[in-house]
């Protein structure tokens, strides 16, 4: 039971990292259709750039601070730069334009950091003992943080009027232009929201399981299939789906084949895109005709 | 096929699909150059590029497979290393495990990978594209993760110790003779990808392409027509696979790793995906600048290692998309239209064939009397409790009526009544909510348009929806899906089904003179005028030689002696027995034509009967001009005045 | 003040031209109705006037403004509010969000104080004033039409172009809204442009009228002429139609 219990806490918190990558992706689609490959790269850079601010003398939480902005203002170039000038934009064309970038940027934080996987420094140190199960202090920060980032999600697109237009944007894009709203600078905002969540969930994630160049790749699909479990549209099915997907994967990491691990992601997308395409935690998607 | 006749997609344009090319000459210049290139190349250049170029070949073969599936399926893959893996395991394994000969071994692995993709395209080609797209990822990495995991396939360290191939006594070892191997195969790959796209399937899938729902409704079943590429785009991979096993000598698992999906996917991408020469072009050129930036990063950045030519390839990537979406194809024909003298003759059409019309058989005159038409008065289409809810609004409420063969049913009311949601549910566009729809005795309510075609029915659309990337001709050709048979197989290989392209042909061209379009047959259906579009949708939906004709206001922008003529169309139509189904809003011009009118108003059936009790009826003059009970609003307002001027 | 000038208006899509060349005008406090049949281009002016089309050649001006080729999302500040098609409310937000974001072209200084334009908006439609936090698409038709038009208002516009409001709802309710949209003209002297299939109830309410019949404007006057006019019925309706029957068609 213990067990249980150990893989599921451990579950939870990597979960609450996918469940912050993933609101990045229900963000900008939800606004602009776009499926943006490059989430995962924006973690991935946090983490590293925290990890080199850290070991050039700053204290960790103004290098966690500067990684954040750093990778909110990529975040924003990107859109400026790759996105905004496309004029007819598929989702399909999307995926590999932000592929193409995804890509690039890998190849980048290669050649800048090398091939090594580092970690960065925990939040707090030490281990936790509650009813025989050991968890990692930094994991209780882990939970802490997501949660906060999670309440301020909430709050923006439920209270403010600018999260309230980025909503009006993804539901009728025409009415919205016609009130006012400007398409651009809502996807500039949802590229900014998605930067600075997908960052965060970097840095979070560093301490246990490690940045290196290639992390970008698994951080983001696994976002994207939490995302997917919420059909993309809904913040609130892309949190749930990250927490399940995490619980998932440490239990069949920790019951049958560690090695299976990473394909424990990609079969859930499968299953949940063949039986029900509007996610498991979506809206019901309405026929617009 | 149509060429592309020269138009550029604009900047930022989706990644630009298979139109065909340019004309048979131009197939010729390009097999003949790579034939030159292959045969002097080993002379001219060093081993070491040759070297690459063999590794370009292999992977332009799998290339050619994923440009059909993205530029003529229009599905993009990002997994695609995992075919071109499990083929190449399942080679070494035969090879080094089973001593199987390569030959055999390659013909099982390309088996084995087919079957792979019937499996994986059987779930996912349902999914709407980019869900599919991001579900071929997870593909590539399942397979990956497998060949890690698995013992048998070597974990890590993979198959090692795969001989060379040996043909007739003689061992293909060097890069010179690996060339020479593969240079057949990649010149017959070409050619029968070629022939896809220019025979009735790649017609079929490009009009998928341009109109899913049209096409469609023309009887195109675009589900298996796209596992089908599918499955071809696999056994592509298989054959490159195979290849790659014997030049490598060692199969591991970075034969499904991301990387190398990107490259396949950049390769297609920056070639072009306008054509299978692209994945060619594509791949030579990927793999210089492979080799050129594995040579000049460590320059600049010294001590950099591993991957770092991902770096140029993403980039490379972007750039395409945003600045370049039609790949070096769509450079090159800029060029060489530029180049192109005024006046040069338009390229020639689908199947164009040099023999005259006159002389190529046809199936007889498909459209005025086929001897197996339902006789007058048959039932073809009953409705019985149509209903339609999105939400909760009712669109279409408790509908029922039928249509005989030989009559004009008109459906009019005013906008918003329901016509066009009603043609939806009828020709499966729509699943209706409640009620059924038989045609010709057989229940098809929620099935696909498809099968509504087949069931000798065919629609117009309100919203226009020409297959904008082919000829007029070409539009109607696509009419005679149903009526041509020839599959994957005899279009690869071309002659089995000449004689039904040229019937086709022929077939198209005496419709497209019938409706009156004659002289526009071979100009792109986009450049027509509005009006002649719809006949162009008219023409179309006749080739497939309907019983019942359902057209969603096929007057609409057509000059006054136009309408008059469609209208003596119709009524010849509707004298050989078809049954039609007319939605119009020249009101005049109906009552005139239509044997009964149905009326709709917010969904309801109002009123059916002949033109002359519909022309009297109340209800019916109420709905198009306002309702009687205005007289309410004419007395709020009175007091409102009243009050406002006191 | 704020009359809408159009002058030789052109404007279509992709390839398709679909205005050939169109004028009319709208006076300051003037309700004008525009009627045609399907594809005559309606929708296509008033996206064009509202600036979700780029007109390819001609002149709009709105008092002393020159609007044509403006994106639609400065036209909003600059007096333009255009009901759409179909009203298009956002559907997962309240009645009162769909109020407050009409405002939005205003700025956060116009949007400090919205109680005034909110008391207006339910002076004129006391339907939505029990409904101000439902969420907008479970609201009956009507209702969400009536919330449209309240959006649009919301942000101060000097013309208010709608697009078939009567679409899909009952008389009744119909003549709730036409009543509001007279007040409107009367008390707020807003400028009203109306297009319509119910050609009855808007030739009630509006000043002048006219009719467009494939991109062009094929008639205009006043509503009484227009009604009886056997024209009307052609251009509208296709020839010989007619609204007597007791009258058999020319």
């Amino acid at each position: 039971m213990t067990d249980f219990l150990q893989l599921t806490f451990a579950g939870v918190s990597v979960g609450a990292v996918y469940a912050l990558i993933a609101i990045g992706f229900v963000a900008i689609f939800t606004v602009s259709q776009v499926i943006n490959l490059a989430q995962g790269e924006f973690a991935a850079m946090a983490g590293l750039f925290a990890i080199s601010a850290t070991a050039s003398g700053l204290p960790l939480v103004p290098a966690v601070i500067l990684a954040v902005v750093s990778v909110a203002v990529v975040a924003v170039v990107m859109e400026r730069v790759v996105i905004a000038p496309v004029r007819r934009m598929t989702t399909l064309t999307s995926i590999v334009l932000t592929l193409g970038v995804s890509t690039a940027l890998k190849a980048a934080l290669l050649l800048i950091y090398g091939p090594d996987a580092e970690g960065l420094t925990p939040f707090s140190e030490g281990l936790i003992d509650i009813g025989g199960v050991t968890i990692r202090a930094h994991e209780l920060w882990i939970l802490a943080v997501a949660a906060v980032v999670c309440a301020a999600v909430y709050w923006f697109y439920e209270r403010t009027l600018t999260g309230k237009s980025l909503r009006a944007c993804a539901e009728q894009p025409v009415a919205a232009r016609l009130v006012g709203i400007s398409l651009g600078r809502a996807s500039l905002l949802s590229f900014l929201i998605a930067g600075v969540t997908g960052a965060i969930a970097g840095v979070l994630a560093s301490p246990v399981t490690f940045t290196s160049w290639e992390s970008g790749l698994t951080l983001g699909l696994k976002g994207f299939v939490a995302a997917t479990l919420g059909g993309l549209v809904s913040m609130r099915g892309a949190i749930i789906g990250g927490v399940v997907l995490g619980v998932l994967e440490s239990l069949t990491a920790g019951y049958i084949d560690t090695g299976l691990r990473d394909a424990v992601a990609f079969l859930l997308l499968i299953v949940v895109l063949v039986v029900r395409p509007a996610g498991i935690f979506g809206a019901q998607v309405e026929a617009r005709v | 096929m149509e060429s592309s006749g020269g138009r550029l997609p604009a900047a930022g344009a989706p990644p630009r699909r298979i139109t065909g090319w340019r004309s048979r000459r131009g197939d010729l210049i390009g097999l003949l150059v790579l034939i030159a290139f292959l045969a002097l190349m080993p002379f001219v250049v060093s081993g070491f590029w040759v070297n690459v170029a063999v590794y370009a070949l292999i992977y332009s073969v799998a290339a050619i497979g994923l440009t059909l599936l993205m530029g003529l399926a229009g599905q993009v893959s990002l997994g695609h290393a995992g075919f071109f893996a499990i083929g190449a395991y399942t080679q070494a394994v035969l090879v080094t495990k089973y001593g199987t000969n390569s030959l055999v071994a390659s013909v099982v692995a390309v088996a084995v990978t087919m079957a792979a993709a019937v499996l994986v395209g059987l779930p996912l080609l349902r999914l709407r594209g980019h869900y599919f797209a991001l579900a071929t990822l997870g593909f590539g990495i399942i397979v990956s993760v497998v060949a890690t995991e698995s013992d048998f396939l070597g974990a890590t360290s993979g198959i090692f110790g795969i001989e060379k191939p040996t043909f007739n006594a003689r061992t293909y070892d060097s890069a010179t003779e690996y060339l020479l191997l593969l240079g057949p195969v990649v010149v017959i790959g070409l050619l029968l990808a070629r022939n896809v796209v220019q025979s009735r399937i790649g017609r079929a899938l490009g009009a998928v392409n341009d109109s899913e729902v049209a096409a469609e409704s023309l009887g195109v079943n675009a589900y298996r027509l796209r596992l089908q590429v599918l499955v071809l785009s696999a056994a592509y991979a298989a054959v490159a696979g195979t290849a790659f096993a014997h030049w490598l000598a060692v199969v591991n698992p970075n034969a499904a790793n991301f990387p190398l999906s990107i490259k396949f996917l950049l390769i297609s991408v920056l070639g072009g995906l306008g054509t299978v020469w692209g994945a060619v072009v594509g791949a030579l050129a990927v793999e210089g600048l492979d080799e050129g930036l594995g040579r000049l990063i460590p320059k600049v950045v010294p001590g950099a290692t591993g991957e770092v030519e991902l770096i140029g390839f993403g980039i490379a990537l972007t750039a395409v998309v945003i600045f370049l979406p039609g790949g070096i194809h769509q450079a090159w024909s800029a060029l060489v239209s530029r180049l192109r003298r005024p006046g040069h003759p338009p390229a020639e059409s689908n199947g164009g064939q040099a023999a005259p019309v006159a002389d190529a058989p046809s199936t007889g005159e498909p459209l005025l009397s086929r001897s197996d038409r339902p006789e007058r008065g048959t039932v073809l289409l009953e409705t019985s409790g149509l209903t339609q809810r999105f939400g909760g609004v009712v669109a279409v409420d408790d509908v029922t009526f039928s249509v005989a063969a030989g009559e004009i049913l008109a459906l009019i009311g005013p906008n918003g009544a329901g016509k066009t949601t009603l043609f939806n549910m009828v020709s499966g566009v729509l699943t209706p909510t409640s009620g059924t729809v038989t045609v010709s005795g057989r229940r098809i309510e929620g099935r696909k348009p498809h099968v509504f075609a087949q069931a000798r029915a065919t629609r117009t659309f309100q919203n226009l929806q020409i297959f904008a990337s082919m000829t007029v001709l070409g539009n109607v050709m696509v009419g005679r899906h149903l009526r041509s048979r020839a599959g994957l197989m005899r279009s690869a290989l071309v002659v089995p089904a000449l004689g039904e392209e040229q019937a086709i042909e022929a077939d198209a061209r005496r419709l497209v003179e019938v409706v009156g379009l004659g002289e526009d047959a071979d100009r792109f259906a986009a450049d027509l005028p509005f009006g002649r579009q719809r006949l162009v949708e008219v023409a179309r939906a006749l080739a497939t030689e309907p019983d019942l004709l359902l057209l969603d206001e096929p007057m609409a922008g057509l000059s006054g002696p136009e309408r008059r003529e469609l209208a003596r169309l119709l009524a010849q139509l509707r004298d050989s027995g078809i049954g039609i189904v007319l939605v119009e809003h020249d009101v005049d011009a109906v009552l005139a034509l239509a044997d009964r009118v149905a009326v709709l108003d917010d969904g309801e059936l109002i009123a059916l009967g002949t033109p002359r009790e519909i022309r009297h009826d109340p209800a019916v003059i109420a709905a198009y001009l306002g309702v009687e009970e205005d007289d309410e609003l004419a007395v709020e307002l009175s007091s409102t005045e009243s009050a406002g001027e006191a | 003040m704020s009359e809408l000038v159009v002058s030789r208006l052109h404007a279509g899509y992709a390839r398709l031209e679909v205005l050939h060349g169109l004028d009319l005008t709208v006076g300051a406090g003037e309700l004008v109705a525009v009627i045609g049949a399907n594809g005559a281009g309606k929708t296509t002016l008033l996206r064009t006037l509202s600036g979700l089309i780029r007109p390819s050649a001609g002149e709009v001006r709105l008092g002393s403004g020159q609007m044509a080729g403006v994106p639609a999302e400065k036209l909003a500040a600059r007096g333009i509010a255009h009901v759409p098609e179909n009203r298009l409310v956002f559907p997962t937000l309240t009645v009162q969000d769909n109020l407050a974001l009409g405002a939005y072209a205003r700025g956060r200084s116009g949007r400090a104080d919205l109680t005034a334009d909110r008391t207006r908006v339910l002076e004129l439609f006391p339907r939505l004033r029990d409904r101000m936090h439902q969420v907008a698409g479970t609201l009956s038709g009507g209702e969400q039409q009536m919330l449209a038009i309240g959006r649009g208002l919301m942000a101060r516009p000097t013309l208010l172009l709608l697009d078939e409001p009567s679409l899909g709802l009952a008389p009744k309710i119909v003549t709730e809204i036409f009543v509001a949209l007279t007040r409107l003209r009367d008390d707020d002297n807003l400028s009203i442009l109306l297009v319509e299939q119910n050609a009855r109830a808007a030739f009630k309410v509006a000043n002048r009228a006219y009719v467009m019949d494939r991109g062009r404007i094929a008639m205009e006057g006043s509503p009484a002429n227009l009604l009886d006019d056997p024209r009307v019925h052609a251009a509208y309706l296709g020839g010989g139609y007619t609204a007597d029957p007791t009258k058999t068609p020319s």
